[in-house]
Protein backbone atom coordinates (compact mmCIF):
# COMPACT_ATOMS: atom_id res chain seq x y z
CA UNK A 1 0.00 0.00 0.00
CA UNK A 2 2.63 2.33 1.24
CA UNK A 3 4.75 2.71 -2.21
CA UNK A 4 1.34 2.94 -4.54
CA UNK A 5 0.66 5.95 -2.43
CA UNK A 6 3.49 7.05 -2.16
CA UNK A 7 4.08 6.92 -5.73
CA UNK A 8 0.71 8.35 -6.02
CA UNK A 9 2.51 11.35 -4.19
CA UNK A 10 5.34 11.61 -5.89
CA UNK A 11 3.52 12.39 -9.17
CA UNK A 12 1.16 15.30 -7.86
CA UNK A 13 4.13 16.99 -6.18
CA UNK A 14 7.01 16.64 -9.01
CA UNK A 15 3.96 18.17 -11.46
CA UNK A 16 2.05 20.73 -9.37
CA UNK A 17 5.68 22.11 -7.95
CA UNK A 18 6.65 22.54 -11.63
CA UNK A 19 3.23 23.70 -12.87
CA UNK A 20 3.87 26.42 -10.08
CA UNK A 21 7.41 26.97 -10.73
CA UNK A 22 6.42 27.67 -14.71
CA UNK A 23 3.41 30.21 -13.81
CA UNK A 24 5.57 31.59 -11.53
CA UNK A 25 8.78 32.43 -13.93
CA UNK A 26 6.50 33.74 -16.47
CA UNK A 27 5.38 35.70 -13.84
CA UNK A 28 8.61 36.72 -12.93
CA UNK A 29 9.59 37.55 -16.51
CA UNK A 30 7.28 40.05 -16.93
CA UNK A 31 8.26 41.44 -13.02
CA UNK A 32 12.09 42.06 -14.57
CA UNK A 33 10.53 43.03 -17.92
CA UNK A 34 9.94 46.41 -16.37
CA UNK A 35 13.49 46.84 -16.80
CA UNK A 36 12.19 47.69 -20.51
CA UNK A 37 10.55 50.92 -18.68
CA UNK A 38 14.02 51.66 -17.71
CA UNK A 39 15.67 52.01 -14.37
CA UNK A 40 12.75 54.00 -12.66
CA UNK A 41 10.47 51.47 -13.69
CA UNK A 42 12.46 48.82 -12.90
CA UNK A 43 13.16 50.32 -9.02
CA UNK A 44 10.15 51.19 -8.60
CA UNK A 45 8.44 47.45 -9.20
CA UNK A 46 11.29 46.21 -7.35
CA UNK A 47 10.38 49.05 -4.18
CA UNK A 48 6.96 47.67 -4.69
CA UNK A 49 7.55 44.53 -4.12
CA UNK A 50 9.55 44.81 -0.81
CA UNK A 51 7.56 47.25 0.92
CA UNK A 52 4.36 44.81 0.32
CA UNK A 53 6.31 41.93 1.74
CA UNK A 54 5.57 39.79 -1.52
CA UNK A 55 9.41 39.59 -2.60
CA UNK A 56 10.75 38.36 0.47
CA UNK A 57 8.72 35.09 1.20
CA UNK A 58 8.73 34.90 -2.54
CA UNK A 59 12.19 34.12 -3.03
CA UNK A 60 12.34 31.41 0.18
CA UNK A 61 9.39 30.23 -1.24
CA UNK A 62 10.51 29.08 -4.40
CA UNK A 63 13.70 28.04 -3.93
CA UNK A 64 12.06 25.26 -1.48
CA UNK A 65 9.95 24.81 -4.38
CA UNK A 66 12.25 24.67 -6.79
CA UNK A 67 14.20 21.97 -4.33
CA UNK A 68 11.15 20.15 -3.66
CA UNK A 69 10.87 19.90 -7.63
CA UNK A 70 13.86 18.94 -8.31
CA UNK A 71 14.06 16.37 -5.85
CA UNK A 72 10.29 14.99 -6.87
CA UNK A 73 11.08 15.10 -10.33
CA UNK A 74 14.44 13.42 -10.74
CA UNK A 75 13.02 10.27 -9.37
CA UNK A 76 12.45 9.60 -12.78
CA UNK A 77 15.49 9.79 -14.50
CA UNK A 78 16.74 5.74 -14.70
CA UNK A 79 19.43 5.70 -12.75
CA UNK A 80 21.79 3.35 -14.37
CA UNK A 81 24.22 4.13 -17.53
CA UNK A 82 23.09 1.07 -20.15
CA UNK A 83 19.50 1.99 -18.83
CA UNK A 84 19.95 5.33 -19.91
CA UNK A 85 21.51 5.15 -23.42
CA UNK A 86 19.02 2.35 -23.91
CA UNK A 87 16.70 5.56 -23.54
CA UNK A 88 18.15 7.96 -25.52
CA UNK A 89 18.73 5.25 -28.08
CA UNK A 90 15.30 4.35 -28.52
CA UNK A 91 13.96 8.37 -28.66
CA UNK A 92 17.09 8.99 -30.90
CA UNK A 93 14.90 6.17 -33.37
CA UNK A 94 11.76 7.31 -33.03
CA UNK A 95 13.16 11.04 -33.48
CA UNK A 96 14.76 10.20 -37.39
CA UNK A 97 12.09 7.30 -38.19
CA UNK A 98 9.98 8.36 -41.91
CA UNK A 99 7.11 9.71 -39.49
CA UNK A 100 9.21 11.64 -36.74
CA UNK A 101 8.39 10.98 -32.80
CA UNK A 102 9.70 14.11 -30.99
CA UNK A 103 7.90 14.29 -27.86
CA UNK A 104 10.70 11.36 -26.47
CA UNK A 105 13.43 12.90 -26.93
CA UNK A 106 12.49 16.44 -25.41
CA UNK A 107 12.09 14.16 -21.97
CA UNK A 108 16.00 13.74 -22.39
CA UNK A 109 16.00 17.61 -22.67
CA UNK A 110 13.80 18.30 -20.84
CA UNK A 111 16.81 15.93 -17.88
CA UNK A 112 19.32 17.80 -19.08
CA UNK A 113 18.28 21.23 -18.74
CA UNK A 114 16.98 20.47 -15.52
CA UNK A 115 20.49 19.41 -14.83
CA UNK A 116 21.13 23.04 -15.72
CA UNK A 117 18.29 25.13 -13.97
CA UNK A 118 19.47 23.42 -10.85
CA UNK A 119 23.15 24.65 -11.26
CA UNK A 120 22.72 28.13 -12.44
CA UNK A 121 19.02 28.34 -10.70
CA UNK A 122 20.20 27.94 -7.56
CA UNK A 123 22.92 30.07 -8.03
CA UNK A 124 20.58 33.31 -9.10
CA UNK A 125 17.75 32.31 -6.50
CA UNK A 126 20.52 32.31 -3.89
CA UNK A 127 21.97 35.43 -5.16
CA UNK A 128 18.69 36.99 -5.59
CA UNK A 129 17.79 36.06 -1.79
CA UNK A 130 20.73 37.81 -0.80
CA UNK A 131 19.74 40.84 -2.57
CA UNK A 132 16.13 40.75 -1.21
CA UNK A 133 16.67 40.14 2.18
CA UNK A 134 20.54 41.77 3.27
CA UNK A 135 22.30 45.33 2.57
CA UNK A 136 25.64 43.29 1.32
CA UNK A 137 25.44 44.28 -1.96
CA UNK A 138 24.01 48.22 -3.04
CA UNK A 139 22.74 50.70 -0.82
CA UNK A 140 19.89 48.99 1.39
CA UNK A 141 18.11 45.33 1.26
CA UNK A 142 16.61 44.81 -1.59
CA UNK A 143 16.72 44.77 -5.48
CA UNK A 144 18.49 47.83 -7.26
CA UNK A 145 18.75 48.78 -10.76
CA UNK A 146 22.30 49.78 -10.07
CA UNK A 147 23.40 46.72 -9.04
CA UNK A 148 21.70 44.56 -10.91
CA UNK A 149 22.67 46.30 -14.22
CA UNK A 150 26.40 46.10 -13.15
CA UNK A 151 26.62 42.61 -12.67
CA UNK A 152 24.83 41.40 -15.48
CA UNK A 153 26.80 43.89 -17.73
CA UNK A 154 30.27 42.41 -16.22
CA UNK A 155 29.91 39.22 -17.25
CA UNK A 156 26.62 37.22 -15.43
CA UNK A 157 24.35 38.09 -18.92
CA UNK A 158 25.90 34.99 -20.28
CA UNK A 159 25.05 32.56 -17.48
CA UNK A 160 21.50 34.13 -17.43
CA UNK A 161 20.96 33.79 -21.08
CA UNK A 162 21.86 30.24 -20.93
CA UNK A 163 19.30 29.84 -17.55
CA UNK A 164 16.83 31.79 -20.05
CA UNK A 165 16.94 29.07 -22.52
CA UNK A 166 16.53 26.28 -20.52
CA UNK A 167 14.06 27.51 -18.11
CA UNK A 168 11.81 28.80 -20.72
CA UNK A 169 12.37 25.25 -23.00
CA UNK A 170 11.61 22.94 -19.53
CA UNK A 171 8.93 25.04 -18.52
CA UNK A 172 6.97 25.05 -21.72
CA UNK A 173 7.35 21.66 -22.69
CA UNK A 174 6.79 20.24 -19.14
CA UNK A 175 3.66 22.03 -18.73
CA UNK A 176 2.74 20.38 -22.31
CA UNK A 177 3.45 17.39 -20.88
CA UNK A 178 1.80 17.52 -17.98
CA UNK A 179 -1.49 18.40 -19.16
CA UNK A 180 -1.49 15.64 -21.55
CA UNK A 181 -0.44 13.19 -18.75
CA UNK A 182 -3.81 14.37 -17.16
CA UNK A 183 -6.10 14.59 -19.97
CA UNK A 184 -6.00 18.08 -21.45
CA UNK A 185 -5.73 16.33 -24.99
CA UNK A 186 -8.87 14.77 -24.68
CA UNK A 187 -10.38 19.27 -24.60
CA UNK A 188 -7.73 20.11 -26.82
CA UNK A 189 -6.02 18.03 -29.65
CA UNK A 190 -2.40 17.51 -28.98
CA UNK A 191 -1.53 19.10 -31.70
CA UNK A 192 -3.13 22.39 -30.45
CA UNK A 193 -1.52 21.74 -26.99
CA UNK A 194 1.79 21.77 -28.68
CA UNK A 195 1.16 24.79 -30.71
CA UNK A 196 0.44 26.52 -27.47
CA UNK A 197 3.83 24.94 -25.99
CA UNK A 198 5.60 26.49 -29.13
CA UNK A 199 4.35 30.05 -29.06
CA UNK A 200 4.70 30.44 -25.37
CA UNK A 201 8.27 29.18 -25.65
CA UNK A 202 8.82 31.66 -28.28
CA UNK A 203 6.49 34.71 -26.47
CA UNK A 204 8.14 34.48 -23.05
CA UNK A 205 11.66 33.80 -25.27
CA UNK A 206 12.11 36.95 -26.68
CA UNK A 207 11.06 39.13 -24.16
CA UNK A 208 13.05 37.76 -22.17
CA UNK A 209 16.06 38.33 -24.97
CA UNK A 210 14.89 41.83 -25.14
CA UNK A 211 14.70 42.36 -21.11
CA UNK A 212 18.55 40.54 -21.10
CA UNK A 213 19.75 42.77 -23.61
CA UNK A 214 18.63 45.64 -21.89
CA UNK A 215 19.97 44.28 -18.55
CA UNK A 216 23.15 43.62 -20.07
CA UNK A 217 23.38 47.59 -21.59
CA UNK A 218 23.04 46.30 -25.70
CA UNK A 219 19.67 48.01 -25.96
CA UNK A 220 18.12 51.21 -24.78
CA UNK A 221 14.90 50.67 -22.79
CA UNK A 222 12.54 50.46 -25.43
CA UNK A 223 9.38 51.18 -23.27
CA UNK A 224 11.16 54.24 -20.94
CA UNK A 225 8.96 56.96 -23.06
CA UNK A 226 5.96 55.22 -21.02
CA UNK A 227 7.16 56.94 -17.86
CA UNK A 228 6.18 60.72 -17.43
CA UNK A 229 9.43 62.69 -17.34
CA UNK A 230 11.28 62.54 -14.43
CA UNK A 231 10.75 65.11 -11.50
CA UNK A 232 13.86 66.09 -10.17
CA UNK B 1 10.68 4.21 -63.51
CA UNK B 2 10.18 1.66 -60.05
CA UNK B 3 12.61 2.29 -57.05
CA UNK B 4 15.17 -0.59 -56.14
CA UNK B 5 14.42 -1.02 -52.62
CA UNK B 6 17.60 -2.04 -50.64
CA UNK B 7 16.37 -3.49 -47.18
CA UNK B 8 18.87 -4.16 -44.06
CA UNK B 9 17.65 -7.15 -42.15
CA UNK B 10 18.83 -8.01 -38.76
CA UNK B 11 19.71 -11.71 -38.88
CA UNK B 12 20.24 -13.88 -35.63
CA UNK B 13 19.07 -17.65 -34.85
CA UNK B 14 18.76 -18.18 -31.01
CA UNK B 15 18.62 -21.76 -31.56
CA UNK B 16 21.61 -21.87 -33.40
CA UNK B 17 25.12 -21.36 -31.08
CA UNK B 18 27.02 -20.84 -34.44
CA UNK B 19 24.57 -17.97 -35.14
CA UNK B 20 26.15 -14.21 -34.52
CA UNK B 21 23.96 -11.20 -34.87
CA UNK B 22 24.74 -9.48 -38.35
CA UNK B 23 22.50 -7.63 -41.07
CA UNK B 24 22.07 -8.87 -44.47
CA UNK B 25 21.32 -6.83 -47.78
CA UNK B 26 18.84 -7.50 -50.31
CA UNK B 27 17.50 -5.53 -53.39
CA UNK B 28 14.17 -5.53 -53.92
CA UNK B 29 12.48 -3.42 -57.15
CA UNK B 30 9.08 -1.77 -55.37
CA UNK B 31 5.52 -2.55 -57.34
CA UNK B 32 2.69 -0.75 -56.96
CA UNK B 33 0.95 -0.54 -53.40
CA UNK B 34 3.83 -2.71 -52.11
CA UNK B 35 3.99 -3.51 -48.45
CA UNK B 36 6.95 -4.52 -46.20
CA UNK B 37 4.79 -7.88 -46.22
CA UNK B 38 4.88 -8.60 -49.96
CA UNK B 39 8.76 -7.43 -50.01
CA UNK B 40 9.43 -9.88 -47.56
CA UNK B 41 8.08 -12.16 -49.06
CA UNK B 42 9.79 -11.82 -52.22
CA UNK B 43 12.85 -11.95 -50.51
CA UNK B 44 11.96 -15.07 -48.88
CA UNK B 45 10.86 -17.05 -52.36
CA UNK B 46 13.75 -15.25 -54.38
CA UNK B 47 16.60 -14.89 -51.92
CA UNK B 48 16.71 -16.03 -49.32
CA UNK B 49 14.38 -18.85 -47.55
CA UNK B 50 15.49 -19.05 -44.15
CA UNK B 51 14.39 -15.31 -43.94
CA UNK B 52 12.30 -15.90 -40.42
CA UNK B 53 9.44 -13.15 -40.10
CA UNK B 54 5.52 -13.82 -38.84
CA UNK B 55 2.49 -12.98 -40.84
CA UNK B 56 -1.19 -14.49 -40.86
CA UNK B 57 -4.09 -11.72 -41.12
CA UNK B 58 -1.90 -9.32 -43.69
CA UNK B 59 -4.57 -6.91 -42.85
CA UNK B 60 -3.79 -5.25 -39.44
CA UNK B 61 -5.88 -7.36 -37.22
CA UNK B 62 -3.80 -10.41 -35.92
CA UNK B 63 -1.03 -8.50 -34.94
CA UNK B 64 2.13 -10.53 -35.14
CA UNK B 65 4.01 -8.72 -37.85
CA UNK B 66 5.65 -5.76 -35.90
CA UNK B 67 8.41 -5.01 -36.11
CA UNK B 68 11.18 -1.82 -35.98
CA UNK B 69 11.09 -0.19 -39.47
CA UNK B 70 14.09 2.24 -39.47
CA UNK B 71 14.25 2.38 -36.07
CA UNK B 72 10.43 2.99 -35.37
CA UNK B 73 7.36 -0.09 -34.52
CA UNK B 74 5.09 -0.76 -37.33
CA UNK B 75 2.87 -3.68 -38.87
CA UNK B 76 4.70 -4.27 -41.54
CA UNK B 77 1.50 -5.72 -43.05
CA UNK B 78 -0.08 -2.37 -43.28
CA UNK B 79 3.36 -0.09 -44.11
CA UNK B 80 3.83 0.30 -47.73
CA UNK B 81 6.91 0.84 -49.04
CA UNK B 82 6.05 4.01 -50.91
CA UNK B 83 6.02 5.90 -47.23
CA UNK B 84 9.37 4.87 -47.08
CA UNK B 85 13.19 6.08 -48.27
CA UNK B 86 15.04 3.63 -50.37
CA UNK B 87 17.19 2.49 -47.98
CA UNK B 88 15.07 0.37 -45.54
CA UNK B 89 15.98 -1.14 -42.06
CA UNK B 90 14.43 -4.22 -40.52
CA UNK B 91 14.82 -4.58 -37.01
CA UNK B 92 13.20 -7.76 -34.71
CA UNK B 93 10.81 -5.48 -31.78
CA UNK B 94 13.02 -5.17 -28.30
CA UNK B 95 11.66 -6.17 -25.77
CA UNK B 96 9.96 -9.55 -26.59
CA UNK B 97 12.18 -12.33 -26.65
CA UNK B 98 13.62 -13.17 -30.25
CA UNK B 99 12.20 -16.32 -32.02
CA UNK B 100 14.49 -15.69 -34.65
CA UNK B 101 15.59 -12.58 -37.93
CA UNK B 102 12.46 -10.19 -37.55
CA UNK B 103 10.08 -12.99 -35.72
CA UNK B 104 9.41 -12.58 -31.60
CA UNK B 105 7.30 -13.82 -29.04
CA UNK B 106 4.76 -11.51 -28.31
CA UNK B 107 2.59 -13.37 -26.54
CA UNK B 108 4.53 -14.54 -23.25
CA UNK B 109 5.08 -11.00 -22.55
CA UNK B 110 0.97 -10.16 -23.45
CA UNK B 111 0.39 -13.64 -21.21
CA UNK B 112 2.31 -12.43 -18.13
CA UNK B 113 0.96 -9.11 -17.89
CA UNK B 114 -2.53 -10.46 -18.37
CA UNK B 115 -2.01 -12.48 -15.74
CA UNK B 116 -0.61 -9.77 -13.46
CA UNK B 117 -3.02 -7.36 -13.99
CA UNK B 118 -5.50 -10.48 -13.49
CA UNK B 119 -6.94 -9.02 -16.86
CA UNK B 120 -10.27 -10.61 -16.73
CA UNK B 121 -14.33 -9.32 -15.44
CA UNK B 122 -13.90 -10.42 -11.71
CA UNK B 123 -17.96 -10.54 -10.71
CA UNK B 124 -17.02 -11.88 -7.25
CA UNK B 125 -20.49 -13.55 -7.29
CA UNK B 126 -21.13 -17.58 -7.03
CA UNK B 127 -21.56 -18.45 -10.91
CA UNK B 128 -25.41 -19.10 -11.53
CA UNK B 129 -26.15 -20.76 -14.90
CA UNK B 130 -29.84 -19.90 -15.28
CA UNK B 131 -29.70 -16.25 -14.42
CA UNK B 132 -30.10 -13.64 -16.81
CA UNK B 133 -26.95 -11.51 -18.40
CA UNK B 134 -26.93 -8.29 -16.95
CA UNK B 135 -27.36 -5.43 -18.92
CA UNK B 136 -24.72 -2.72 -19.86
CA UNK B 137 -25.17 0.79 -21.50
CA UNK B 138 -24.82 1.44 -25.05
CA UNK B 139 -21.81 3.98 -23.96
CA UNK B 140 -20.25 1.68 -21.44
CA UNK B 141 -19.94 -1.05 -24.82
CA UNK B 142 -18.82 1.50 -26.83
CA UNK B 143 -15.81 2.47 -24.58
CA UNK B 144 -15.28 -1.03 -23.94
CA UNK B 145 -14.90 -2.21 -26.98
CA UNK B 146 -12.56 1.07 -27.85
CA UNK B 147 -10.05 -0.20 -25.66
CA UNK B 148 -10.77 -3.82 -27.03
CA UNK B 149 -9.84 -2.91 -30.26
CA UNK B 150 -5.96 -3.43 -29.27
CA UNK B 151 -4.77 -5.87 -31.54
CA UNK B 152 -1.63 -6.80 -29.30
CA UNK B 153 1.10 -6.15 -31.79
CA UNK B 154 3.44 -4.73 -28.95
CA UNK B 155 4.39 -1.58 -31.01
CA UNK B 156 3.40 0.36 -28.03
CA UNK B 157 5.90 -1.72 -25.71
CA UNK B 158 8.61 -1.54 -28.01
CA UNK B 159 8.53 2.52 -28.82
CA UNK B 160 8.22 2.84 -24.89
CA UNK B 161 11.43 3.78 -23.12
CA UNK B 162 10.43 2.44 -19.67
CA UNK B 163 9.51 -0.95 -21.08
CA UNK B 164 12.44 -0.73 -23.18
CA UNK B 165 14.38 -0.15 -19.43
CA UNK B 166 12.16 -2.42 -17.14
CA UNK B 167 10.87 -5.61 -17.61
CA UNK B 168 8.44 -5.04 -15.17
CA UNK B 169 6.55 -2.19 -16.60
CA UNK B 170 2.94 -3.26 -17.68
CA UNK B 171 3.10 -0.43 -21.07
CA UNK B 172 0.63 1.45 -22.91
CA UNK B 173 -0.90 -2.20 -23.80
CA UNK B 174 -1.05 -2.86 -20.45
CA UNK B 175 -2.52 0.17 -18.95
CA UNK B 176 -4.94 -0.24 -21.79
CA UNK B 177 -6.36 -3.61 -20.76
CA UNK B 178 -6.46 -2.35 -17.29
CA UNK B 179 -8.85 0.62 -18.51
CA UNK B 180 -11.01 -1.81 -19.93
CA UNK B 181 -11.74 -3.83 -16.95
CA UNK B 182 -12.28 -0.18 -15.14
CA UNK B 183 -15.28 0.76 -17.29
CA UNK B 184 -16.44 -2.08 -17.47
CA UNK B 185 -19.36 -2.71 -15.11
CA UNK B 186 -19.21 -6.20 -13.87
CA UNK B 187 -16.06 -5.99 -13.03
CA UNK B 188 -16.50 -5.50 -9.13
CA UNK B 189 -12.86 -4.99 -8.07
CA UNK B 190 -12.95 -2.14 -6.12
CA UNK B 191 -10.99 1.02 -5.70
CA UNK B 192 -8.50 0.55 -3.70
CA UNK B 193 -7.64 -3.10 -5.59
CA UNK B 194 -7.70 -1.14 -8.40
CA UNK B 195 -5.15 1.64 -6.78
CA UNK B 196 -2.89 -1.70 -5.91
CA UNK B 197 -3.14 -2.77 -9.73
CA UNK B 198 -2.18 0.43 -11.01
CA UNK B 199 -0.06 2.84 -9.51
CA UNK B 200 2.81 0.91 -8.23
CA UNK B 201 5.48 2.18 -10.43
CA UNK B 202 5.46 -1.12 -12.97
CA UNK B 203 1.51 0.91 -13.24
CA UNK B 204 0.58 4.03 -14.72
CA UNK B 205 2.98 5.88 -12.16
CA UNK B 206 6.02 4.48 -14.19
CA UNK B 207 4.95 6.24 -17.34
CA UNK B 208 7.40 9.07 -17.82
CA UNK B 209 5.42 10.46 -20.57
CA UNK B 210 7.07 9.95 -23.24
CA UNK B 211 3.95 9.76 -25.62
CA UNK B 212 5.01 7.31 -28.23
CA UNK B 213 2.67 4.38 -27.93
CA UNK B 214 0.49 6.98 -29.06
CA UNK B 215 1.66 8.01 -32.00
CA UNK B 216 3.19 4.14 -33.51
CA UNK B 217 -0.06 2.49 -32.68
CA UNK B 218 -1.50 0.95 -36.00
CA UNK B 219 -5.16 0.86 -34.44
CA UNK B 220 -4.67 4.60 -33.67
CA UNK B 221 -5.99 4.14 -30.22
CA UNK B 222 -6.22 7.00 -27.75
CA UNK B 223 -3.36 5.65 -25.29
CA UNK B 224 -2.52 8.50 -24.03
CA UNK B 225 -6.32 9.56 -23.27
CA UNK B 226 -6.68 6.25 -21.68
CA UNK B 227 -3.32 6.97 -19.09
CA UNK B 228 -5.12 10.37 -18.43
CA UNK B 229 -7.86 8.88 -17.09
CA UNK B 230 -6.47 6.05 -15.32
CA UNK B 231 -4.31 8.79 -13.67
CA UNK B 232 -7.11 11.27 -12.62
CA UNK B 233 -9.32 7.87 -11.35
CA UNK B 234 -6.39 7.05 -8.73
CA UNK B 235 -6.13 10.30 -7.80
CA UNK B 236 -10.10 11.10 -7.03
CA UNK B 237 -10.17 7.06 -5.45
CA UNK B 238 -7.17 8.00 -3.11
CA UNK B 239 -9.15 11.86 -2.54
CA UNK B 240 -12.58 9.46 -1.76
CA UNK B 241 -10.43 6.86 0.03
CA UNK B 242 -8.72 9.34 2.47
CA UNK B 243 -11.81 10.21 3.29
CA UNK B 244 -13.45 7.38 4.47
CA UNK B 245 -10.00 6.59 6.34
CA UNK B 246 -10.64 9.10 8.82
S1 LIG C 1 -0.15 -9.80 -40.47
FE1 LIG C 1 -1.73 -9.59 -39.05
S2 LIG C 1 -1.34 -7.60 -38.31
FE2 LIG C 1 0.11 -7.77 -39.89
Amino acid sequence: MTTARAQLANELISGASGAVLAVFMWGHMLLVGSILLGRRGFDWMATQLETWFVAQPAVVGIFVLFLVHAVFASRKIPAQLHERQQLTQVSTDLQHSWTPHLDSKLWLWQVRTGMVILVLGSFHILLLAVDVLTPLYGQHAGIESTTTLGRVRAGLWLPYAVLLLCVEFHASVGLYRLAVKWGAGALLSRRTLKRIERALFWLILVFGALTLMVLAGLLDPPLEFLLPPATQ
Amino acid sequence: MSRRLEFEIFRLNPEDPESEPHTDRFEVTETPYMTLYLALSQIREEQDPGLQFDFACRSAICGSCGMLVNGRPALACRTLTSQLPDSIRLYPLPVFRLVGDLSVDTGSWFRQMAERTEAWVHQKLPFDASAEESRMSDDDAQAIYDSDRCIECGCCVAACGVANIRSDFVAAAGLNRIARFMLDPRDRRDESEWFEVLSSDQGIFGCIGLMACEDVCPKQLPLLEVHAYLRRRLFASRLVGKQTDT
